[in-house]
């Protein structure tokens, strides 16, 4: 009955347990690296890039997508302050930002630097994109409004709006999320985009049910469906005009489709922000995940992060659980990027908001009553949306005396306190230069 | 100037039960409402439709009233009942005195009260706390009140049956000590208006005293809060009583996929205070967890509250200690001939509220005929070869779904639309299944004035998205629809109405929700 002992298997091991099991089964070797990043959104994506960009071993854990394809690949940066008056120039109003703003913790200069470094990889990758810091750039939205961003790729170029008066929204039948009419009554009352809108619809040879932007994205992928909505748009438009329409330009970050209808129809093309899914968003993860595989990160998919090993303000260790064992992976520092409350990084219930893998204080407004204004919309910060783990200069986790928690994490992206993304229009911008501050730091 | 015989004040359950009757004994009537129907506290209940055991032991004859109405709006009003029988639980906690009581009352008033063993009780339902004692199965049920207070219109509709929504009455004209009639001034476009008429009837429920202070008549109705919780599962599929006095927190109700949770109870300032608090849920939750163990780590998807018209003609009386029971108050002892006031009671109660209330009207205005409102269903079945048809478009649970919501001739329109417009098929809320031309249905019925009328008849973005969604699509559909107000207005009403309900539950699930509405309203679409 011996084999049967052997095949009897193992009761799961505690944290302190988990260090010997991989010393005995060589695992700690193997899963020893420079750098852990936690968290494969744009913040844990970028900082993984950065680490390996400085020629360090960095392996990325990542449960998902990250809110990529929820808040689009687009990078605002800086919209407003807190108390709503517009930053037309984000670089510049940054110092105006509360102290406790990670822009603040991050620094003005190394924001400049990280939003370059993100505009290079998207070079490098053969998806360059268009803006800076310095300005913004008010770009329309499937509601028709116009929201202020910063770094946009080129299907969503502006500049052509100077050059035709000849505007036109391309709908699609069957299309779900979408709304031609709502889009060019809203833009015609909005500066810079005022004048007459023209409607025209492409009816996919496919249908009957509902289609979302992915659908359609998927088609123009294809040779038959890129000529043929070549073929229905030349019916319908005349050259040189400009032609808004939803991000379905392919899902992959590359501008064949873009740069092909440009040359046969002789038309600008405008892809606008949509609820999600967000195709542009895609399109950036795949990008990044891409370039971060090519300098050599290990990326560890599924892998849940449930716990970590902590010794003398250290972390050794971070442990992932899947259905029938756990497994540590070992690191000199380490990086937290697991989002916010949304993304699951941070776990708010009705008398505490936790963080689960270090367990980390996390800063919250005292009293319930005073965690949301009246209004949503209510032109002001929701104090909710600032819920997060506050951070030295070095974006190391802090106590609420500012003594420095962890030696070796630093935290990157939406787990971050002191700012509201919605608000002050700054989510992707803090993802980046956070991921590229955290990763520089460690 | 318009003229009715009976102008009947209140588009809740009781309002249009009274004027289903008025009218189906032939009387000419006219209901005003100030806002949408089914607007005040008809919508914001649990959805439980009594068998009596909760009034058993206080109050028999409320109980027996409860057991008769039940099986009536079961026959009558089968598209707005589901008939998830209900669980009275005695918990370990809870006094065993009250159990032999509770069954004794039960069976003096005609309640069926089976007893379940505890084993049985958790096989059935198995979310039960282990801690259960003692369980009694009663046809308690779950009912829609918009669909009840809908086709309640429709029927009375039928009958000849004139309703004015976002009308606020302002004046009761009389003369010589009789009614004779009513100014009211429409809210959207200010515009007045006098309608003369013989008899007034005041269902205005939390608003009654206001009411009849316009005729210079004290009423008192005390408004008392109720705040419930919609949690995002179905928790339980019977409606569970806890078995003990009526107290806070201790009913549970399934609704489709949801199940609510209700209610607290303290005195309201004003008939719309109805803004719920994470104070009352959690209350609520700390109770609930008696019968459900893992309450507290349920999805909660929305708090909200209503408020219960409680008259007492003691001033003093409040709370679960005032009467539940109706009163018809005749205001000619008031020295106002024709003006009457029905309060109190409950929804359950409504049909036979409705009929004592017109009894006393037709004896008014001395006309002769019988009350027929038990005996008629409300809506007609769709026929079996419609809902076949309807099937090809809708998915089978929608197809359901969106008969018992539209009824025969609603539904015929609704397919027609999906049949010669394939893009209509389109589903804009994939929670509740209602698609494009669905929307387009509710948008053209004669009492809708707004995006919220249309979300309330349709229940678009009522669902597990809570409105994250579908509040886009219905927005873009508005104005593909040629909705008169601008777009930024329509987010902001829908959006603002949810962020109501969502702010006292703010933790788990539902913040994480509140996280991606405001990502995608805010900073995406940067609505403002």
């Amino acid at each position: 009955m011996t084999s049967r002992n052997i095949l009897k298997p193992s009761p799961i091991p505690s944290l302190s347990v988990g260090i010997g099991l991989g010393d005995k089964w060589g695992d700690k070797i193997m899963r020893k690296s420079d750098i852990v990043v936690i968290g494969s959104g744009l913040a844990g994506l970028v900082a993984a890039s950065t680490a390996a960009g400085q020629g360090k071993k960095v392996t990325l854990l990542a449960q998902g997508a990250g809110t990529l394809t929820i808040a689009g690949g687009i990078i605002d940066i800086l919209g407003c302050l807190g108390d709503g008056s517009p930053a037309n120039n984000p670089i510049a109003a940054i110092p105006r930002l509360a102290q406790e703003h990670p822009y603040r913790k991050i620094g003005v200069e190394t924001v400049e630097e990280a939003i370059n470094y993100f505009l290079k990889i998207c070079q490098e990758e053969g998806y360059p994109q268009i803006g800076s810091c310095n300005q913004i750039q008010w770009i329309p939205t499937a509601a028709g409004t116009l929201k202020p961003t910063c770094i946009v790729p080129r299907t969503m170029d502006i500049s052509s709006l100077e050059k035709t008066t000849n505007r036109i929204i391309v709908g699609f039948k069957y299309l779900k999320d979408f709304y031609p009419r709502l889009i060019a009554q809203n833009l015609a009352a909005m500066p810079g985009y005022g004048g007459n809108y023209e409607i025209v619809t492409i009816t996919p040879p496919f249908g009957g049910r509902d289609l979302s932007n992915l659908d359609i994205a998927r088609w123009l992928e294809t040779d038959e469906g890129l000529k043929e909505f070549a073929v229905q748009l030349s019916q319908k438009v005349k050259r040189g005009s400009l032609l808004i329409m939803p991000p379905v330009l392919g899902t992959s970050p590359d501008y064949r489709i873009l740069n092909w209808l440009k040359k046969n129809l002789e038309c600008y093309l405008l892809e606008t922000v949509t609820i999600p899914p967000a195709i542009t968003g895609l399109r950036l993860r795949s990008l990044l995940i891409n370039h971060v595989k090519k300098l050599g990160v290990k990326v560890i998919e599924q892998a849940v992060v449930t716990g970590s090993v902590i010794e003398n303000g250290r972390c050794l260790a971070v442990v992932t659980e899947s259905a029938d064992r756990q497994r540590s992976y070992y690191a000199k520092s380490f990086i937290l990027a697991t989002g916010g409350i949304y993304g699951g990084g941070l776990i708010a219930n009705s008398d505490q908001v936790i963080e689960p893998i270090f367990n980390l204080p996390v800063k919250t407004p005292l009293e319930r009553d005073n965690w949301t204004n009246q209004t949503l919309f209510s032109n002001r910060e929701q104090p909710f949306a600032k819920i997060g783990i506050a951070v030295d200069q070095r974006m190391r986790p802090i106590d609420e005396t500012g003594t420095t928690i962890l030696s070796n994490v630093c935290i990157a992206g939406r787990t971050l306190a002191g700012y509201d993304y919605c608000f002050e229009k700054s989510g992707n911008g803090v993802a980046v230069s956070s991921g590229y501050k955290a990763a520089m730091s460690v | 100037m318009e003229k009715a015989s009976v102008v009947v004040i209140g588009g809740g359950v009781t309002g249009i039960g009274i004027l289903r009757d008025l009218c189906m004994r032939g009387v000419d009537a006219l209901l005003i409402e100030q806002r949408d129907l089914a607007h005040g506290t008809s919508s914001r209940f649990h959805g439980l439709l009594h068998s009596g055991g909760r009034y058993a032991v206080k109050d028999a004859e409320a109980a027996k009233e409860c057991i008769e109405e039940n099986s009536i709006l079961r026959r009558i009003g089968k598209h707005c009942v589901e008939a998830t029988e209900g669980f009275f639980v005695r918990t370990v906690d809870d006094d065993a005195q009250f159990e032999r009581k509770w069954v004794a009352a039960c069976h003096k008033v005609g309640i069926p009260a089976a007893e379940v063993s505890p084993s049985e009780a958790l096989r059935l339902e198995p979310n039960l706390s282990s801690r259960i004692k003692a369980i009694y199965r009663v046809p308690d049920a779950a009912i829609d009140g918009f669909r009840l207070v809908w086709q309640n219109a429709a029927s009375a509709q039928k009958y000849g049956g004139r309703i004015k929504t976002y009308c606020e009455v302002l004046g009761i004209e009389h003369s010589n000590g009789k009614i004779s009639g009513v100014k009211i001034r429409n809210v959207l476009t200010g515009e007045t208006e006098n309608i003369e008429c013989d008899s007034i009837v005041s269902a205005a429920g939390s608003w009654a005293g206001k009411i009849a202070a316009l005729a210079g008549i004290n009423v008192h109705v005390q408004p008392d809060r109720g705040t419930l919780v919609a949690f995002n599962h179905r928790i339980t599929s019977r409606v569970i009583n806890r078995l003990r006095p009526a107290g806070d927190g201790d009913i549970f109700v399934p609704h489709g996929s949801i199940t609510i949770l209700g209610t607290t109870s303290s005195p309201a300032e004003q008939p719309d205070d109805t803004v719920p608090s994470t104070e009352e849920v959690l209350k609520m939750l700390d109770i609930g967890e008696a019968l459900f163990d893992d309450l507290k780590d349920y999805r909660i998807l929305r708090a909200f509250t209503g408020t219960r018209p409680l008259y007492s003609a003691d001033p003093n009386a409040t709370g679960r200690g005032a009467s539940r029971n109706f009163v018809i108050l005749d205001h000619s002892n008031d020295g106002l001939s024709g003006f009457f006031s029905i309060v109190g009671g409950k929804l359950t109660t409504f049909r036979l509220m409705a009929e004592k209330m017109t009894d006393a009207v037709c004896k008014y205005l001395k006309i002769n005929a019988a009350c027929r409102t038990a005996l008629e269903p409300l809506i007609e079945d769709p026929p079996p070869e419609l809902i076949t048809k309807a099937r090809s478009y809708f998915p089978a649970y929608g197809t359901n779904l969106a008969a018992s919501r539209l009824g025969t001739s609603g539904l015929e329109r609704v397919v027609k639309r999906m049949q010669d417009h394939p893009e209509t098929r389109q589903l804009l809320c994939e929670c509740e299944n209602v698609t494009i031309a669905e929307m387009i249905e509710a948008a053209s019925d004669s009492f809708t004035y707004s995006l919220s009328d249309v979300r309330r008849k349709t229940r678009i973005g009522m669902g597990t998205c809570q409105s994250a969604f579908c509040t886009y699509r219905s927005v873009g559909e508005a104005s593909e629809l040629g909705f008169a107000q601008d777009s930024t207005t329509l987010f902001k009403e829908i959006l603002e109405e949810r962020w109501k309900g969502i702010r006292p539950v703010l933790w788990g699930n539902a913040i994480r929700e509140a996280e991606l509405m405001r990502g995608i309203y805010g900073g995406s679409l940067n609505i403002q």
